[in-house]
């Protein structure tokens, strides 16, 4: 990811919580943001507030996630939704993709 | 480009301002004359190699062209009507966009960034010693970068 402007780190604050998909047996489909350098930082945490609704503070721990890492699950979901939220992150330029939950 | 908070932080905000002047409106529209640069068939589905025959990778290429003919047409009307967009104010050249506009200008512009690395050889930015460039190539790396500027300064405006 390019680093033309740096990110504020954000302490990670939230809970860790299991996702409830887990338990669901329909949810076997990962949604995983791959890092390149080319994506900007800020872009990539405006992708994920906008796609996702997330909070700011969360997309930034993913974002830094994907360029520290090289990946980040974002979302465990059924085929349908995993499908949706691929071609919305690839209509952004993200390379997102989605894999079968071993 | 500069973006220019609204003075009334309680007002609705309807539209959002940038600061720009005649060099950076200009180089703005050279840049959307190159969309769209990246190709359909640049997305995948999957990592799994068995995934790039499936009709999941066609469904995305589809929709990625649709996307993409969908952004044409309204960069086309951004230049039929380019006062829609350029506003003079008080003697101060405006960009002036609504959300939306606001957003499907960033996803075109990542296009054109995204896109001219890619025809550069998708190489790693870090090392930019191990860039051989071309005068196709130098056109490209200025594409990326001047669209990376633009970029930065409309997130200005969501953040």
């Amino acid at each position: 990811m390019a680093e033309i402007s740096a990110p504020t780190t954000v302490p990670d604050t939230e809970k860790e919580q299991k996702p409830k998909e887990k338990s669901r047996p329909d949810c076997g489909y990962l949604v995983i943001c791959w890092n390149d350098p080319v994506n900007l930082m800020d872009y990539v945490t405006h992708v994920f507030q906008a796609v996702f609704s997330w909070p700011k503070a969360k997309a930034e721990r993913h974002m830094l996630q994907v360029h520290q890492s090289g990946k980040s699950l974002l979302v465990r979901e059924t085929f349908e939704k995993a499908e949706h939220y691929v071609h919305q992150l690839q209509g952004y330029g993200l390379h997102a993709t989605m894999e079968r939950e071993e | 480009m500069k973006f220019v908070p609204a003075p009334n932080k309680d007002a609705p905000e309807s539209v959002v301002i940038f600061r720009i002047n005649a060099r950076e409106e200009a180089l703005l529209l050279a840049m959307l004359r190159l969309y769209p640069v990246l190709e359909n068939s640049h997305h995948r589905i999957s990592q799994d190699p068995k995934a790039a025959a499936s009709a999941e990778q066609r469904l995305l290429e589809e929709s990625m062209g649709q996307q993409r003919a969908a952004h044409r047409r309204k960069v086309d009307a951004l230049f039929q009507t380019p006062q829609r967009f350029f506003k003079e104010v008080l003697g101060e050249r405006h960009l002036v966009l609504t959300g939306a506009q606001l957003e499907w200008l960033l996803q075109v512009l990542n296009d054109i960034r995204v896109g001219s690395w890619v025809r550069l050889g998708s190489p790693d930015l870090e090392k930019p010693a191990s860039l051989q460039l071309t005068r196709a190539g130098a056109r490209s790396l200025q594409a990326m970068q001047i669209c990376g500027e633009f970029q930065l300064a409309l997130l200005e405006a969501v953040k």
